[in-house]
């Protein structure tokens, strides 16, 4: 226990020492504090888009341009990720190097393919006409997606960078936090795309024009 | 004396000879359902699943987590090409969310294996988040009705 500071050293189950003032891991409260935050940040873009539901002028209306099946494999592909995820914590925390490395890596692949829908699914509404300055529609859809789809580029991003520390060794069994916490960001994102799947594309698929 | 005599012969009222050599003769309440001792395999597998080191649950039980948010997945679009649902759409799909949501927070996040106090983070930020939602929405009813 350090007096002067308020904060003693604790072993946490994995066997890493670390410094607190609260009992509880200082990193992984930091990343449920963010997602705390965060989920009022997605909770404010969801409400947005309900708030503007079915109220376009113009189309391209959500009727006439989403394609339900492939977002329907897109979000699969993420659901998967989510559990790939999770495995490579398991693996790493076990000490498992190889396996979990291989698990990362296949969050880092799973994400990528799920970026690839998203920039696929952009392109295409493009080029039929939906842009963010078409109608409020394309506003509220494009910043909600996109804010996601910039979440998980930064999972990625981060992954990546994780997965490499696991090839050199420099991510192990004693420091399996650093993974954890990317853990418990990947689902977030996970999580917050099951709204966005269920709102805009499964709801509000069948929406067209302003009733009237 | 009679007391010392009790507590060396006596196991809460019972002998020690009386006790039941193994959990299938105790009379488990819990065991007592309408499913009798046909349960208790179901609760053992479920136990080996989840009882992995760090009180985090093995690689299978998350392989099994993985396949039932395929299945609800699943569900989902298949509800939503099923015309006649009608109404009951939008309830249906609020709920397969939640239960995706809740199997993604509370095992994937290990939520229901950690601390407590990380739930009740989130949890205050899911109400105050579910409260700047509702807010909003009534505020666009509300400004929508003074229009009109």
């Amino acid at each position: 226990m350090a007096a002067a500071t308020g904060t003693y050293e604790i072993k946490n189950e994995h066997g890493e020492v670390i410094n607190t003032s609260t009992g509880l891991s200082n990193k992984k409260l930091l990343m449920w504090s963010f997602l705390g935050s965060d989920v009022m940040f997605f909770g404010s873009f969801i409400a947005t888009y309900l708030v503007y539901r079915n109220r376009s002028l113009v189309g391209p209306y959500p009727a006439d341009i989403l394609d339900i099946p492939i977002t329907s494999v897109s979000t699969f592909v993420l659901l998967m990720s989510s559990l790939a995820m999770v495995l490579a914590l398991s693996y790493i925390q076990q000490g498992r190097q190889k396996m979990g490395t291989f698990w990362i890596f296949s969050v880092v692949v799973l994400g990528a393919i799920f970026l690839l829908f998203q920039v696929y699914e952009f392109n295409h509404f493009g080029q039929v006409g939906l842009t963010p300055r078409t109608n409020l529609f394309g506003t509220t859809f494009f910043i909600l997606t996109g804010l996601h789809g910039a979440h998980v580029t930064l999972g990625v991003l981060w992954l990546i960078f994780l997965g490499f520390g696991s090839i050199k060794g420099s991510l192990r069994a004693d420091n399996a936090i650093d993974l954890e916490i990317a853990g418990l960001y990947w689902h977030f994102v996970d999580i917050v795309w099951i709204v966005i799947f269920t709102v805009i594309y499964l709801i509000s698929a069948r929406d067209v024009g302003p009733p009237g | 004396m009679s007391n010392f005599w009790n507590k060396l012969l006596y196991h809460e009222g019972r002998g020690w000879w009386d006790l039941p050599r193994t959990q299938w003769q105790d009379p488990n309440p819990q065991m007592e359902g309408p499913f009798g001792h046909g349960i208790a395999p179901i609760k053992r597998t479920w136990e080996i699943i989840t009882a992995a080191n760090y009180h985090h649950g093995t690689p299978w039980f998350y392989v099994l987590i993985g396949a039932i948010l395929s299945i609800i997945t699943i569900v989902e679009v298949w509800a939503f090409t099923w015309e006649t649902l009608g109404g009951l759409l939008i309830p249906l799909m609020l709920v397969l969310s939640l239960a995706k949501f809740i199997l993604v927070v509370g095992f994937f996040m290990h939520l229901k294996f950690d601390r407590k106090y990380y739930a009740w983070i989130f949890t205050a930020c899911m109400i105050i988040g579910i409260g700047i939602f509702v807010a909003l929405l009534l505020l666009l009813e509300y400004g929508n009705q003074t229009q009109q």
